[in-house]
């Protein structure tokens, strides 16, 4: 069941992200990414996490995407064409990455073709999670609250409407 | 394998009353908003179709389905087509994490009275309302209309902004009930509601969740006089229909919410809980319709200043003053 | 049945599917969407290690990119408005001079 739960939401997520790269109109990539954001937060809960995959839901598709799609209608953006067709200072470094991935993980799986070493059956109950952070974890999670603080404060110095060159001079 | 059996059978006669229960008050709603809002103005309100007008949900439904179901030249097609089921089925799934009564003793197995009780409900319902923005917004960008696309843009902005406090507001509750489920939240209300515990969380709330719900005060995306019909005015036919009755539902769920968060779930003396239960979220849906009825507009500017630098503010020091009584309480 | 090396395939067919994005799109948001889908394979490797050694500092760690993700998708914007303001154009290719 879990197998098969692990293969319909692989298939989906990469389909909709394999999608989503190839699309020419902006805001269809959006939603094809936004379906493949919500295949992984359900391969989070499969793993476990339930926490995380509201978060992954929540942050991600809800916020950061609707972010992108707000910049995309606020400017306007046509489509654009893709590129003709490969050349090497794209994709050179792009086929070594990928092959040298999937070579990578593909030895690490025909290692071990039976799948002994099954992915347990980890549950994170959320209680423990929010311990760990604001106990062990808590001085991470200061440090971390402090970026989000210097971000917004320079995403409002950049976006502010600067001031008009007639009324310097 | 009969246990498990039983256990989905009890889930799928659950999920069949709800949706036929939320359909209902959903399609009832409409006309209590539409009767009552008139009664404010003094008239009437719809009493032609059958007593008292009891009848007209079902020809308002019988309208929208045989109207013709139209799609602009130049729209994106199939954008167009799913927006507005987004709308209403982010607003139905709402519903799977609210429990309506407590836990039932039955042929000696313990029923609970929630479709799924998750430990992370609060956090679901989180990820469902924003993932109803794209409902609104795809809808309003792929009817490529100029007054669509202000539309779309105009409730992202507002959602996003007012998400914010609308989820400081309830870091309060989560954090005297101590769990993110919302069966633990109503357990945490036996003795006195939240209302009364975090004032200020719930009139944060209230406001964030009538501007989450595009309502008359807040209503910016279709404000009718000054960008027509906003997202929807491309739409016709039943596809207008989903957007409409979504809204109503959401309606239905920001009731469920409040109770749930607020006014003590099914708590409450003598009746039976579903019966306060029920009572209370429509109570909250005629404070919606009375808003409705009484509030003017404000301005776009005005609304976005009062969200960040007035609810946000308060919500975050709402937390604090919380955590600090909680921890005097404790320590 | 599935092992944890599955997950790490998934995670590495994502981020090569990432780079493949930030490497052929010239519009600067898609290139910004394929950097958010390269975090996401890393948290798919966390959440799925995590799950595998059972330990939950995978599970934190992946708040921490989180933050970091939401951090550069805002400032990343704001930089993307500031430039078509000047520019008209989110065309990376155009990026190229230092003063316009």
């Amino acid at each position: 069941m879990a197998s098969l739960l692990f293969y319909i939401l692989g298939f989906i997520m990469l389909t909709a992200t394999l999608l989503c790269i190839t699309r020419r109109n902006p805001v269809h990539a959006v939603i094809y990414l936004v379906v493949g954001f919500f295949a992984l937060a359900l391969m989070f809960y499969l793993l476990g996490a339930p926490l995380v995959a509201a978060w992954e839901v929540i942050v991600y598709a809800g916020a950061i995407m609707v972010l992108f799609l707000f910049i995309i209608m606020m400017l306007g953006l046509a489509p654009q064409e893709l590129p003709e067709g490969p050349n090497w200072h794209r994709w050179g470094p792009l086929v070594l990455l990928s092959s040298s991935l999937m070579a990578c993980t593909l030895l690490l799986i025909f290692q071990d073709p039976a799948a002994t070493e099954i992915i347990g059956t980890y549950y994170l109950a959320p209680q423990e999670l929010g311990e760990a952070l604001f106990g062990r974890y808590a001085l991470a999670v200061e440090v971390v609250s402090f970026q989000l603080l210097f971000a917004s404060i320079g995403a409002y110095m950049l976006g502010r409407s600067l001031p008009k060159e007639d009324d310097e001079s | 394998m009969n246990d498990l059996l039983i256990t989905l059978l009890l889930i799928l006669v659950k999920l069949g009353l709800i949706f036929g229960v939320v359909l209902g008050m959903a399609a009832y709603l409409v006309l209590a908003e539409r009767k009552i809002l008139g009664r404010m103005q003094l008239r009437y309100g719809p009493n032609r179709v059958g007593p008292g007008g009891m009848i007209q949900p079902m020809c308002d439904v019988i309208k929208l389905i045989t109207k013709e179901d139209f799609i602009p030249d130049r729209a994106d097609k199939w954008v167009f087509l799913f927006a507005p089921g987004l709308t209403a089925l982010t607003a139905l799934l709402s519903f799977a994490v609210v429990p309506f009564a407590p836990p039932l003793h039955l042929f000696g197995r313990e029923i609970p009275m929630v479709v799924c009780d998750l430990n992370v409900g609060v956090l679901y319902i989180f990820g469902l309302s924003s993932l109803a923005v794209y409902g609104v917004v795809l809808g309003g960008w792929a009817s490529n209309s100029k007054y669509s696309l202000i539309g779309a843009v105009r409730s992202m902005a507002q959602l996003i902004s007012y998400e914010l406090a609308l989820g400081l507001a309830l870091v309060p509750v989560i954090m005297t009930a101590k769990s993110f489920s919302l069966t633990e939240i109503v357990m945490s209300q036996a003795d006195w509601p939240n209302l009364l515990r975090h004032p200020l969380a719930f009139i944060i709330f209230m406001i964030a969740v009538a501007a989450e719900s595009k309502r008359t005060p807040f209503d910016m995306p279709e404000a009718e006089n000054e960008i027509v019909g906003g997202f929807h005015t491309e739409y016709s036919g039943m596809r207008f229909g989903l957007f409409f009755v979504g809204e109503y539902i959401s309606l239905i769920v920001i009731g469920a919410m409040t109770t749930v968060f607020f006014l003590g779930g099914w708590h409450g003396p003598f009746l039976p809980p579903v019966v306060w239960f029920v009572m209370k979220v429509l109570f909250v849906a005629f404070l919606f319709i009375w808003a409705r009825g009484s509030m003017p507009r404000p301005r776009y500017d005005q609304l976005m200043h009062f969200g960040w630098k007035v609810l946000l503010p308060l919500g975050l020091v709402n937390v604090v003053i919380t955590g600090a009584v909680l921890v005097a309480l404790n320590g | 049945m599935i092992s944890v090396y599955h997950y790490m395939s998934v995670a590495a067919i994502l981020f090569a599917l990432g780079t493949f994005g930030v490497l052929t799109r010239r519009n600067a948001i898609v290139v910004f969407m394929c950097i958010e889908l390269m975090l996401n394979s890393v948290n798919l490797t966390f959440i799925a290690l995590s799950s595998h050694l059972q330990n939950m500092d995978g599970q934190v760690f992946v708040l921490f990119v989180m933050t970091v993700a939401a951090a550069e998708a805002a400032v990343g914007l704001a930089l993307m408005i500031a430039f078509y303001r000047n520019r008209e154009s989110i065309d990376v290719d155009q990026i190229n001079m230092l003063k316009w």
